[in-house]
């Protein structure tokens, strides 16, 4: 950005009659401890920040930098942002939650029979609908088939889904629009119009399309599929955000030290833009988990056979009012995982935040 | 005389202004930087005073080698840097650094203290040996007046202050000859700008560094300045020693800069030569004919929007030795004390 | 007295604790006067500022304490909707940042005649006409063409000068300016205290002028008011306060300035940091950083002592201050 056309940019966001307050307390930028008494130099050396101080408190009782080692290498373990966020989340209860949670999914998607030993494809028809009764806590659904043995063998698949498709869909929504920000140019305007035509795919009317030519009943063309139209909404988001952090003196102070240009991206742009990428896919999770099953619904996803909660969820909703508990369980189940994701996201991402500590 | 380390010779950086969706043409061009020629001395410090828009942060960028020039050269010990790329530039990169304005926005704030000082030694590893690196960050720290302790700490974690010396700290890490200096201390508080600015002294004799200090408050750049050069729309208008530029000023524009400058001192108020400029800096995307400066004068004749006045020593004084002799752009130079001497000392 | 502020105190609730910003201030300003309240970033000034006018952030602002006499009323214990009816008409604030403060999407004429519109209810016609007016007083070119524009096209100095208009056009007997001047350059920055200047001499309007800036305050103040952790250390006519300051903060202020007309050696500068609001020292908020400091300056708060000349000085050691 040419220096003289600054202040000619009329799109900058304003906020009318909100006059800039640079005198509220920032506590933790003007710190001071007394103690300091050498001139000119002094108070920068002893001064503790608000948070600096707690950050040291809590740390762990280390000897930090106790004794200079006189040797220069020093004992002391060179921290980094990583590192840091490690500690800071091993130690948050959130994150210890929805981490425990989300490992008891897996652990149950890849050995189902731990907790269910029963046959999920077993259903007694004379018992359709009926409520809990010893042996089977969930009860019965529309087929008479037992709707725990089903919730616990369904999270296999939509677990797989959920993960699958939001690690591909970020891996390459970030990807691309990470690229496309960062060079810009006619790759960025090619990009971006590529994921406008993907915007206006309609995702059922896709699926439909797309999914009906395929007969394998596996979980994988469901989650390319999902993939293939999410991508564009991560890549966006991805490609705002690295065009903010590209703007930061501190990614020009890089380049005037000679830093290449997969450093600048990997150690100053891609830290400070991960955040909002983490907060959409995460959400995003749910979605995915929900789409399988309006997929299945529509006879596009998995067919029957297959357990998975979207179709037990939709398969469950006719009988409602008869049978609420046929859709309360799998439905529950799919909110503890969507909760328990978007948990962990927020805990990553505050832990990436120096700021938060 | 001290031998020149950078010398920039018709320095001219333009932003082409494009127009159309697919097919773009050029329809013209916003003159940021526009022929800037000066020499930086081993060990000196050279201020370049000018108002917003004027294009000193413009060139803070190409000198740092962060803009490539539309034209002229900058040469560093004599060879010409301004084509360089990919290893001779990065070497070159070692002796040229830079410290931004805003301590604020120029660390990254998802890196230790330690990372960003010693980050340096990652790009340029033949800089300082692997195991050498924690040792020479530590030093750098205490030699900025920063607690070395505190390399596990984040930026926000410090004033606005403390960070423009991580900041420093930076800068020196790779032993540069020359240091461009970028408003350095325009978003820190009084009393701390005169912390910054001592410290910046102090390393300059301690380091024998060169400085290019760019800032808009003139007071600022008189203390610390040897010679100063006046930037008005991309291009030099007046330079010259510190004395010749604030005592003896000859171009028109340096004195209505000079005159406009609020003197902490009430009892100038009443007996103080102002010269109030009428009307606003030009859009750099349409510079006046001639003489960049004549829409704003009060001086400008016809000449003035015929012929661009060069920078070199005005006729009048080209006989003189005195220090109004120095190079001033301006077809009708004369010499007009504004800044009142001093009074009283402190 | 058209402003008086008696012992104001406010705070902040932070994640981190509760921010004292304004911790007992006093001052008071004629009609004609400029009072210049100085001090550094965070020591409250504009946020004493923000209290006075009615527009601090409530939460996590709080005003705990003191009153504010505008025309002998105290604003604190009135109504919001009688407050409304004072801000503008009665006092007027100026902002640094114009660009921000004027709304991008409505023309400057729109925003001016607002004012107008919805204070005195005259018809949009007249309004119009109003702010032509406005803008020819302070002095734009062409004012009733460029009334039709919009705020980013005009210059940083022109948008200040909009400001200005705005916060006369009802004619206040108070405007609150705070650091008007800043974001400006100085060929600029002087047309524009100029021309405040001169509008407040024509209105015979009281002018309370925040900044950071000695040459500005030098250049139009009648008396400064200097402040320091949420409180002021020191108020005196202008010319004694550059001559012989009455505070060692002052002091250390002044010597650290760079100076326009000489070239100094090493700048005096005040050692360490300004403190946390959150854990502001006991005693003299002034003494970790003072070098006059001794025992008593840790324990006991000075008062704001009087100072023969109409001075005021919250230093225990005004008197030694005084002599050097």
């Amino acid at each position: 950005m040419p220096e003289p056309q600054q202040p000619e940019r009329p799109e900058q966001p304003q906020q009318p009659q909100q006059p800039e307050r640079p005198e509220q307390p920032r506590p933790p930028e003007r710190p001071y401890v007394p103690g300091g008494d050498h001139a000119a130099v002094d108070g920068a050396v002893a001064a503790t920040g608000i948070g600096g101080a707690m950050a040291f408190a809590v740390d762990e009782g280390k000897p930090l930098g106790q004794q200079p080692a006189p040797d220069g290498t020093g004992q002391e373990e060179a921290r980094s942002l990583w590192s840091d966020a490690w500690r800071d989340l091993r130690r948050n209860p959130v994150f210890l939650l929805s981490a425990l949670v989300i490992l008891f999914l897996v652990v149950i998607a890849i050995w189902p029979s731990l907790i269910a030993s029963g046959n999920p494809l077993h259903c007694e028809l004379a018992k359709a609908q009926d409520g809990a009764e010893s042996g089977h806590p969930f009860g019965y659904n529309g087929q008479g088939c037992d709707v725990y043995t089903r919730t616990v063998h369904g999270a296999r698949t939509s677990v797989t889904v959920g993960i699958c498709a939001t690690l591909g869909v970020a891996l390459l929504g970030s990807v691309l629009g990470g690229l496309a920000g960062f060079f810009g140019g006619a790759w960025d305007a090619v990009l971006s119009r590529i994921t406008d035509i993907f915007f206006a795919i309609p995702v059922v009317l896709g699926g439909l399309v797309l999914l009906s030519v395929i007969t394998s009943n596996t979980v994988w063309p469901v989650i390319g599929f999902i993939v293939l139209l999410g991508w564009p909404q991560i890549s966006r988001i991805a490609r705002g955000s690295v065009i903010t952090a590209k703007q930061h003196d501190y990614v020009q102070a890089a380049r005037a030290l000679g830093a290449s240009p997969a450093r600048i991206l990997l150690r100053h742009i891609a830290p400070n833009a991960v955040a909002p990428v983490i907060v959409v896919a995460t959400i995003a999770l749910g979605t995915y988990i929900a789409l399988e099953a309006t997929l299945s619904f529509l006879g596009v996803g998995l067919k029957p056979p297959s357990v998975s909660w979207g179709i037990d969820i939709s398969a469950a909703a006719p009988y409602i009012r008869n049978a609420p508990h046929a859709l309360l369980w799998p439905s529950a189940a799919l909110a503890v995982t969507v909760l328990a994701f978007i948990m962990l996201g927020d805990a990553v991402r505050d832990a990436l935040d120096p700021k938060l500590r | 005389m001290a031998e020149p380390v950078l010398e920039v010779g018709g320095l001219v950086k333009h932003y082409p202004l494009t127009q159309g969706v697919l097919f773009r043409k050029q329809v013209g061009a916003v003159r940021a930087v526009d022929g800037v020629d000066f020499t930086l001395l081993k060990g000196e410090t050279l201020g370049i005073v000018g108002e917003s828009g004027c294009g000193k942060s413009t060139l803070a960028r190409l000198l740092v080698q962060l803009e490539r020039p539309t034209q002229g050269t900058i040469r560093y010990r004599g060879e010409d840097i301004t084509g360089l790329s990919g290893r001779a530039l990065k070497a070159v990169r070692r002796d040229i650094q830079m410290v931004f304005q805003d301590p604020y926005t120029s660390l990254n704030p998802r890196m230790t203290v330690g990372d960003i000082v010693g980050e340096p030694y990652e790009i340029h590893p033949e800089a300082a040996p692997k195991g050498d690196r924690r040792r020479r960050v530590r030093e750098l720290l205490e030699v900025v007046g920063l607690n070395p302790e505190h390399v596990n700490r984040y930026p926000h974690q410090f004033s606005g202050g403390q960070r423009q010396r991580i900041g420093i700290a930076r800068g020196l890490a790779l032993r540069p000859g020359i240091i461009v200096a970028d408003e350095p201390v325009s978003a820190l508080d009084v009393s701390v700008q005169a912390q910054v600015i001592n410290l910046m002294e102090r390393l300059q004799d301690e380091f024998d560094l060169s400085y290019v200090f760019i800032a808009h408050d003139l007071s600022v750049v008189r203390h610390i300045s040897d010679r100063v050069g006046v930037m008005y729309l991309g291009k030099i208008v007046e330079i010259g020693t510190e004395t010749e530029i604030y005592d003896h000023p000859t171009h028109p524009y340096t004195q209505a800069l000079l005159s406009a400058v609020p003197v902490p001192d009430p009892e100038a108020r009443e007996h103080r030569d102002r010269i109030i400029l009428s009307g606003d800096v030009p859009s750099p995307t349409d510079i006046p004919s001639g003489c960049r400066f004549r829409t704003r004068c009060w001086k400008a004749r016809e000449r003035c929007a015929l012929e661009v006045p060069p920078l070199a020593v005005p006729e009048e004084f080209r006989t003189a030795t005195g220090p109004a002799a120095h190079d001033s752009a301006c077809h009708f130079a004369e010499e007009r004390r504004v800044v009142p001497p001093e009074q009283s000392a402190g | 007295m058209l402003l008086e502020v008696r012992d104001l105190h406010v705070e902040f609730r932070t994640r981190d604790g509760v921010a004292h910003a304004v911790n007992g201030v006093d001052y008071s300003v004629a009609a004609g006067q400029t009072l210049a309240v100085l001090g550094e970033s965070g020591s409250g000034k504009s946020v004493t500022a923000q209290a006075i006018m009615g527009i601090l952030d409530m939460p996590p602002g709080r005003i705990t304490g003191g009153e504010v006499l505008f025309h002998g009323r105290d604003l604190l214990k009135l109504k919001e909707e009688e407050r409304r009816k004072i801000r503008g008409a009665g006092m007027a604030m100026i902002f640094q940042d114009a660009l921000s403060a004027l709304n991008p999407v409505l023309t400057v004429g729109d925003q001016l005649g607002e004012m107008f519109t919805v204070h005195r209810g005259t018809s949009r016609k007249e309004a119009r006409a109003r702010a032509i007016e406005l803008m020819d007083r302070v002095r734009i070119p062409a004012a009733a063409q460029r009334v039709r524009d919009y705020p980013h096209q005009f210059s940083g100095g022109m948008r200040q000068r909009i400001m200005i208009a705005m916060a006369l056009a009802l004619e206040p007997s108070l405007i609150i300016a705070d650091e008007p001047t800043t974001a400006l350059d100085v060929t600029v920055q002087a047309q524009v205290m100029d021309l405040l200047a001169e509008l407040q001499r024509e209105y015979d309007m009281g002018l309370v002028l925040i900044t950071h800036d000695l040459g500005v305050v030098a250049d139009v103040a009648d008396r400064i008011a200097v402040m320091y952790a949420g409180r002021i250390i020191e108020t005196a006519p202008v010319h004694d306060i550059y001559k012989a300051p009455a505070h060692p903060y002052t002091r250390g202020l002044l010597e650290s300035v760079p100076r326009l007309d000489q070239k100094g050696q090493e700048l005096y500068a005040i050692k360490g940091l300004p403190p946390s609001l959150l854990d502001i020292p006991s005693g003299c908020a002034f003494h970790p950083r003072c070098p006059m400091a001794r025992d008593v300056c840790r324990t006991d708060v000075p008062p704001l002592y009087e100072v023969p000349g109409d001075r005021r000085s919250a230093c225990h050691f005004w008197r030694e201050c005084l002599d050097g």
